[in-house]
C-alpha cells in the first residue's frame, strides 16, 4: 500500500498531496511522458480524448477526461519543466492562457524499488491564493476542531 | 462525486461567502489565533495590533459566515471556531486533494502493472 509522506506546504497558498509509488522511479518519470502511459492512470475510469500532445517545456497536452456519465472535463496542461527523471512542472487548466491555471510540480525522490511522488500545487489566480491560503489556515484550525467534537462526543 | 476540481473550484468561489471573509488575511489571523482557544476581542486586538472596534467588525464578517462563534461569560464576549463555515472551503481543496490522491492511487497500480509486465517479458 501507499503510504503518505509528511511533507508540508512551504507556503500558505501551496497544497502538497505526496505518496509513495511501489515502482522504480524511471519507471514513475516515464508515466507522464506518453499519451498511452497517461491513458492507464490520469483521471477517472471513463477514458482520455487527446488532441494534441507534445511532452517537451513548452509543449502542450490538449486532451478532454471523458466523465463515466456522460459529458466531460477539459484539460489542458502546458509542460514547463522536465528534468528527467526527478521533475516535471507543469501548468493545469481548463484551456489556453487560463488564467486559473494551477502549477504543478512533480518531485520524485528515489527510494530505491518504491519512488516518493510530491506534488505542489501552486494556485494561479489571487482568488485561488487566497482560498489556498485560508485553507491551510483552517486545516490547523479543523484539526483542533475535530479533537474537540471527538471529546465532545467521547462524553 | 468531486472529480474534477477546477470546475469545483470555479464554482465555490463564486458561491461561498466564506472564501470571500477570509480573503482577508487579519481575518485569517484572527481563524489562527482562535484555533487553539476561545479569545476575547481585547485580547484579538492587541494580538493581531488593530483597534477593538476594527477586531470587532473582522469577527462580525467571520461571524456571518459562520467561521466563528460568540458566547457571553459575565462581562466578556468570547469568540470560537465554528467548524460549519468551514465545510465549503474544506470541500474545495478536498476536490484538489482527492482528484490527485486518486490520481496517484491509480499511477500506483499502474506502475506495478508495468513492472509486472517486465518481469513476464524477462522471464520468457
Amino acid at each position: 500500500m501507499s503510504a503518505p509522506s509528511s511533507a508540508q506546504p512551504e507556503t500558505d497558498r501551496e497544497i502538497v498531496v505526496s505518496r509513495i509509488i511501489e515502482g522504480p522511479r524511471n519507471l514513475v518519470f516515464d508515466a507522464f511522458t506518453d499519451v498511452a502511459h497517461l491513458n492507464e492512470w490520469w483521471g477517472p475510469k471513463g477514458g482520455i480524448t487527446t488532441r494534441s500532445f507534445e511532452f517537451r517545456p513548452g509543449g502542450v497536452w490538449d486532451a478532454t477526461i471523458e466523465s463515466p456519465g456522460g459529458g466531460g472535463y477539459p484539460n489542458y496542461v502546458v509542460w514547463k519543466e522536465i528534468v528527467k527523471p526527478e521533475r516535471i512542472v507543469w501548468l493545469y487548466g481548463n484551456a489556453k492562457d487560463d488564467p486559473n491555471a494551477v502549477e504543478t510540480t512533480l518531485t520524485l525522490t528515489d527510494r530505491g524499488a518504491s519512488t516518493e511522488a510530491t506534488l505542489r500545487l501552486v494556485f494561479g489566480s489571487k482568488e485561488q491564493r487566497e482560498q489556498a491560503a485560508k485553507y491551510n489556515a483552517a486545516a490547523g484550525a479543523k484539526q483542533s476542531l475535530d479533537r474537540l467534537a471527538a471529546a465532545v462526543t467521547a462524553h | 462525486m468531486a472529480i474534477y476540481p477546477l470546475t469545483q473550484m470555479a464554482r465555490a468561489a463564486t458561491t461561498s461567502d466564506a472564501f470571500n471573509a477570509v480573503a482577508e488575511p487579519q481575518r485569517r489571523r484572527i481563524l489562527m489565533l482562535l484555533k487553539g482557544r476561545e479569545r476575547p476581542v481585547n485580547e484579538l486586538a492587541r494580538a493581531l495590533r488593530i483597534t477593538q472596534p476594527r477586531t470587532s467588525k473582522h469577527l462580525r464578517v467571520l461571524r456571518e459566515v459562520g467561521l466563528v462563534r460568540v458566547r457571553e461569560a459575565g462581562q466578556q464576549r468570547l469568540y470560537t471556531l465554528d467548524a460549519r463555515g468551514l465545510q465549503p472551503v474544506h470541500e474545495w481543496v478536498v476536490g484538489f486533494e482527492q482528484f490527485w490522491n486518486d490520481n496517484l492511487d491509480r499511477l500506483n497500480d499502474y506502475v506495478k502493472k508495468l513492472q509486472e509486465d517486465q518481469s513476464n517479458v524477462s522471464t520468457k
